[in-house]
């Protein structure tokens, strides 16, 4: 918990003009719900913080508008328009069956709803689904953040043997038999138009056009006092501060893109196979972004809690403790009161996004 | 090795590219990046990594045959590099990896 944050601030000359102003916004957004607790005991009382920290907590959360475009891979119409194509088309696999969405399923928050993915001829893998949601800004990728570059990871899981089981001659086939992609990539990449890193950078462009739309929780943020809900606020309050999950689920896609060990059972190395003899990334797998949240279940990396509660009841208690386990990750003394507030806090992150349409592929 | 945060946080501000005489230089990790992307500075000075954010960090510093891991680094505290050898360094946090910096020693 941050002390700083969580204190009552009782030198209000200290204040800038700037947070003179955000206190007023938060003032206004809160309104008394943050002083205002009722707790059942002494032990469980949420020290009420200021308006300054509240205002604080408030602005660390505002969102991005400007999606990345990397140098070495400017977003264009173009490519985003073949991105689209080959992330839906199943003839890039080894089977000809799955595509990029039949796990990354727009249907189901970029995921596929199940607690472990599904790979070639219906193997069971180990680890959940990531979302591609908000990727633009989330190097590196992969539970283990084994790619640095969306580019790097966009072909990784059409080139593994046991999710897409496709291969470069698969790949080229596919690219230079269907005259869209084969003409295509020609007028995008004139010097050498038919790679699989060519692939990867129009899968890649696509990607990073899925962002998630504006949520109660933005509207919050801007000031709209109905957005939330009582008990959202108070969630977003112990969010930030008892609960402690904002220090890792930080910034507006509520992640640091970090790796840490949450305490899941398992053994799972995570980010340790990637980068070897550091105690602290044993178990450690990346911080998911918490957007759109309530439909991406179940949750963590190996898919083994169903609902957002028993999430909190992980945090709260259930965590296995070792050597590797992040020092972020303490026993809460949640109440349930407190347990169902981060939950409705939670459910304010969905954004009513404009459905995606699966594309007619070309022949 | 380590000193509380607050007792270095008077050190040198860092810009955007610096260059240093040996002797001590801070580079303050605040709001989970590093306040200077590179550094340059003459053989045989120390940095200090100043974990101002409220969460735990790691150093990795490698190159020029140099491969040091700081372990956990708690917050408030510092971790000070002797930077002797001429060269580049790249210095990152384990734990969250867009934190990376380079630096370069005269």
């Amino acid at each position: 918990m941050d002390k700083q944050e969580s204190r009552v601030d009782r030198r209000p000359s200290v204040l800038t003009k700037f947070a003179t102003a955000a206190a007023g916004m938060a003032a206004m957004a809160y309104g008394a719900v943050a002083f205002a607790h009722a707790m059942p005991n002494a032990a469980a009382i949420i020290p009420g913080p200021s308006l300054g920290a509240i205002a604080r907590m408030m602005e660390s959360f505002r969102r991005d508008h400007a999606v990345p475009s990397p140098g070495a891979n400017a977003t264009t119409a173009e490519k985003v328009r073949l991105g689209k194509l080959l992330f839906f088309d199943p003839r890039l696999s080894g089977s000809g069956a799955i595509s990029c969405a039949s796990c990354h399923n727009p249907s189901l928050g970029w995921q596929d709803g199940l607690p472990t993915a599904v790979g070639d001829h219906g193997k069971i893998l180990g680890r959940h689904t990531p979302t591609i949601l908000n990727t633009a800004w989330a190097e590196p990728l992969f539970w283990d953040g084994r790619a640095d570059t969306l580019e790097a990871q966009a072909t990784g899981p059409i080139m593994a043997a046991a999710e897409m089981a496709g291969s470069e001659t698969k790949v080229l086939a596919t690219i230079k038999t269907v005259a869209a992609y084969r003409d295509g990539m020609a007028r995008l990449f004139p010097n050498d138009p038919h790679t699989v890193e060519n692939v990867a950078k129009l899968i890649a462009a696509y990607e990073r056009t899925i962002v998630s739309g504006e949520a109660p929780f933005d509207r919050w943020i801007k000031g709209d006092q109905t957005a939330l809900s009582a008990s959202a606020r108070r969630g977003f309050v112990l969010f930030n501060t008892k609960a402690n999950c904002a220090s890792c689920h930080s910034g507006w896609r509520f992640t640091d893109d970090g790796f840490h060990d949450i305490g899941l059972a398992g053994d799972d190395m995570g980010r340790a196979k990637v980068m070897p003899g550091l105690t602290i990334l044993e178990h450690a797998f990346k911080t998911p972004t918490l957007r759109n949240i309530a439909e991406r279940g179940p949750y963590m990396h190996d898919g083994s809690l169903r609902t957002l509660g028993e999430v909190v009841d992980h945090y709260d208690s259930g965590f296995i403790t070792r050597p590797s386990l992040s020092d972020q990750v303490k026993p809460l003394h949640l109440t349930p009161d407190e347990k169902a507030d981060l939950v409705a806090f939670m459910m304010t992150l969905s954004s009513n996004d404009t459905p995606v349409t699966a594309p007619v592929l070309p022949r | 090795m380590k000193t509380k945060f607050a007792a270095v946080a008077a050190a040198a501000t860092m810009i955007s590219c610096a260059a240093y005489a040996a002797g001590m230089v801070s580079v303050d990790q605040k709001g989970l990046a590093f306040s200077t992307g590179a550094l340059t500075v003459a053989s045989g000075t120390i940095v200090s990594f100043n974990n101002g954010d409220s969460t735990s960090h790691n150093i990795l510093v490698n190159g020029n045959g140099v491969n040091m891991n700081s372990g956990l680094q708690a917050p408030g505290v510092s971790f000070k590099v002797p930077f002797l050898k001429p060269g580049t360094y790249q210095v990152m946090c384990g734990i969250h990896p867009k934190m990376k910096m380079t630096v370069t020693v005269n």
